[in-house]
Order: structure tokens, then C-alpha cells, then sequence
């Protein structure tokens, strides 16, 4: 999301109509930017902590949110990108607020991966592109397929089990590659990618070996890409079948 | 001085200022009359160097707990008011689901 470019006009009208607005945002200029829209921004950033869970933090800034709520203010959160891409708090809130019987709804935005597309001239429906927060692909048994993109969120951050930790180190990054080795050949280049978020920069976009992931700086908020490493293998058995039924259907449409 | 928050967001705005050139935007952002730190962090398209102007704050971007491992595990101690249940039972009921 870059300031000024990707700020929706409803979402921007939410904003201005509300009587307090929350804030979670990426970068300080953009928080002093919002400030222009409106009298009461509250940022949520002071809630997080170093050694804090994370998820303690989250339901903190939900519990924030709801007492405005529930004291009867029209209340709007601000988060950067699109608020309900990697962000728990928004939809715990609305859910919440929804159960409570209040109005609450979600207004989509700008995100990370709709600047990657763009930024790197990638069409997900290409090849298909998966998504998945580096971490999780660790944790739990997930299939890659190496035919199409691959996206890995929060890749700095691989393998933290605590969600009190803001980075982790290059051997758990090295654990990432040796679990992506077994798709991709090591020296599969693939990208590291973080979008601009004031209009005065440009994206960054890097480009390096999969083996040297572990060795290089790594920030929250860059992204890694890695483009396919297979072509796509027909399906002979489903082509048959669709062959089979447009036989039956064209076999239909003559005797009718 | 033109204020460097609203030169921000015509730039984020302006087609032409969005993807000028830099020697294009350092004459846009000279004849609007904009400050030395944006000026300088425009040239080499480092916001760090707002910081002179705007000051400094270290911003966390985790907004997520998708961390695996979690799922299951309680998300308050026994006995712990849940901080996410209205104060009154009346008021709603029980949102706990993850």
C-alpha cells in the first residue's frame, strides 16, 4: 500500500466519519498522514512488545476497538494494506462486534501481493501461485507445487513458535530452504520482494540463489517469490473424460 | 515551505509525479517549494530521510498469528476473564471459536 496511491475513497470516507479511528500501520509517515483525516487516530503500535505474545497484543487492540464500541462510538480500524490479509485483529473485531449484535464490516484494500503482481509482472493465473506464511509451511504437512508461483509471507521470521520473537535467524532460514530443496534445485533463483510505501520510492526488488536465502538481510516485511520450477504436466486422464463428454454432448445436439 | 505530508500524498496521487523520473520530481518538488529532507529523500528514493524532518519510529508490521502450533492451545489461563466477552452475559454470547 503506498501513500496517497492506494487509500480506496470509502475507505478514506470510513475513516473521516468515524468518531475514533485505530491504527495499525507499517510505517510512521503513513500514521502521521492519517492523523490528517481525523482528530482521534489511536495508534496500536505501543502494544507491541518485544518477549510479548503477539497474540496477547491482538486481543488487546480487539478488547481497544470494542470498548469504543460497546460505549457507543462509530469506530473504524486502519490497518496497512488490506486488512484482512495476515491480520488477525480485524476479523476477530468485526466478528466479535457482529456477535454482539453490532453493524461492523470490512472494507477491502491495497495489499503486499496485489503490489507483487504488478510490481514484479506476475499473473497468478498463469501458472496458479500458492500462498503460504513461511512458517506454517515448517510446521505443518502442506504440498508445494513447483509447477506454479510460490509465495512466502514473513520469511524473516520463519519457524517462530514463541509469536514473541520479530526475526529469526539464518539456521532457521536454512531449515526453510532444506524443506523447499526438495521442489526447487538450490540454485533456483527466486526473489525477495517489498513493495514501496511512500509515492518517493521504488519497489525493491532483489533477486538471489534459493541456497543463499538463509545468508542474506531479511525484513518483516519482504516477501520471497519463488517462480515455477516445472512445466505443467497435461492431465491425460481428465482431458479424456472432457473429451468423452463433448462427444456425448455434441452426439446429443445433432439428434435434437 | 510546503507542508511534506500533503506533497507526499499529491505525489502517491499524480500520475506524472507517481513514476517521473528523479531529476523530474527533485523540479517538481523544488518549484514546490518542498523541504531539504524531502528533497533529499526523494533524490534517492530513501524515506529514512524523512526522519530528519518527521522524526523517527520504529514500526512493527506483524499483524498475524497464522504461526503454527497454536491453534489448540487455550487463549486464556483457567480462570482468566476473557477480555473479549461483553461485560454483561446479556449483552452477547460466547465468541471463543479458535
Amino acid at each position: 500500500m503506498t501513500l496517497g496511491s492506494h487509500l480506496t475513497p470509502l475507505a478514506r470516507s470510513h475513516i473521516e466519519q468515524a468518531d475514533v479511528v485505530f491504527a495499525a500501520l507499517s510505517d510512521h509517515v503513513v500514521e502521521l498522514w492519517l492523523q490528517r483525516m481525523h482528530p482521534d487516530v489511536r495508534s496500536l503500535q505501543p502494544y507491541y512488545a518485544e518477549g510479548k505474545s503477539r497474540l496477547k497484543t491482538y486481543r488487546e487492540w480487539v478488547e481497544l476497538m470494542m470498548a469504543e464500541v460497546r460505549a457507543g462510538k462509530r469506530v473504524c480500524g486502519v490497518f496497512y494494506g488490506h486488512p484482512g490479509i495476515f491480520a488477525w485483529s480485524p476479523h476477530k473485531a468485526i466478528e466479535v462486534a457482529r456477535a454482539e449484535g453490532y453493524e461492523a464490516h470490512m472494507e477491502p484494500g491495497i495489499s503486499a501481493e496485489d503490489c507483487l503482481y504488478a510490481d514484479l509482472g506476475i499473473d497468478p493465473g498463469r501458472f496458479g501461485c500458492q500462498h503460504f506464511e513461511a512458517s506454517q509451511l515448517l510446521f505443518y504437512e502442506r504440498r508445494i507445487d513447483p509447477a506454479g508461483y510460490l509465495v512466502l509471507w514473513q520469511a524473516a521470521l520463519v519457524g517462530d513458535r514463541s509469536l514473541a520473537r520479530f526475526e529469526t535467524g539464518s539456521e532457521y532460514r536454512q531449515v526453510l530452504v532444506d524443506l523447499l530443496a526438495r521442489d526447487y534445485p538450490l540454485d533456483h533463483e527466486i526473489t525477495i520482494y517489498r513493495g514501496a510505501t511512500l509515492p518517493i520510492e521504488r519497489p525493491r526488488v532483489r533477486r538471489i540463489a534459493l541456497r543463499e536465502l538463509p545468508y542474506v538481510p531479511l525484513a518483516a516485511e519482504e516477501t520471497v517469490v519463488l517462480p515455477p520450477a516445472e512445466t505443467l504436466k497435461p492431465n491425460l486422464a481428465m482431458r479424456e473424460r472432457l473429451e468423452a463428454l463433448d462427444r456425448l454432448n455434441e452426439a446429443s445436439t445433432i439428434t435434437s | 515551505m510546503t507542508d511534506t505530508i500533503e506533497l507526499l500524498e499529491t505525489i502517491g496521487k499524480n500520475a506524472s509525479l507517481r513514476h517521473a523520473a528523479t531529476d523530474e520530481l527533485a523540479y517538481a518538488l523544488e518549484r514546490a517549494d518542498a523541504s531539504e529532507a524531502l528533497m533529499a529523500a526523494a533524490l534517492v528514493g530513501d524515506s529514512a530521510l524523512l526522519a530528519v524532518e518527521l522524526g523517527q519510529k520504529p514500526m512493527k508490521v506483524n499483524h498475524d498469528v497464522h504461526a503454527p502450533g497454536h491453534e489448540e492451545e487455550p487463549e486464556q489461563a483457567p480462570g482468566e476473564a476473557d477480555p473479549l466477552l461483553p461485560a454483561h452475559p446479556d449483552q452477547g454470547g460466547s465468541v471463543r471459536d479458535q
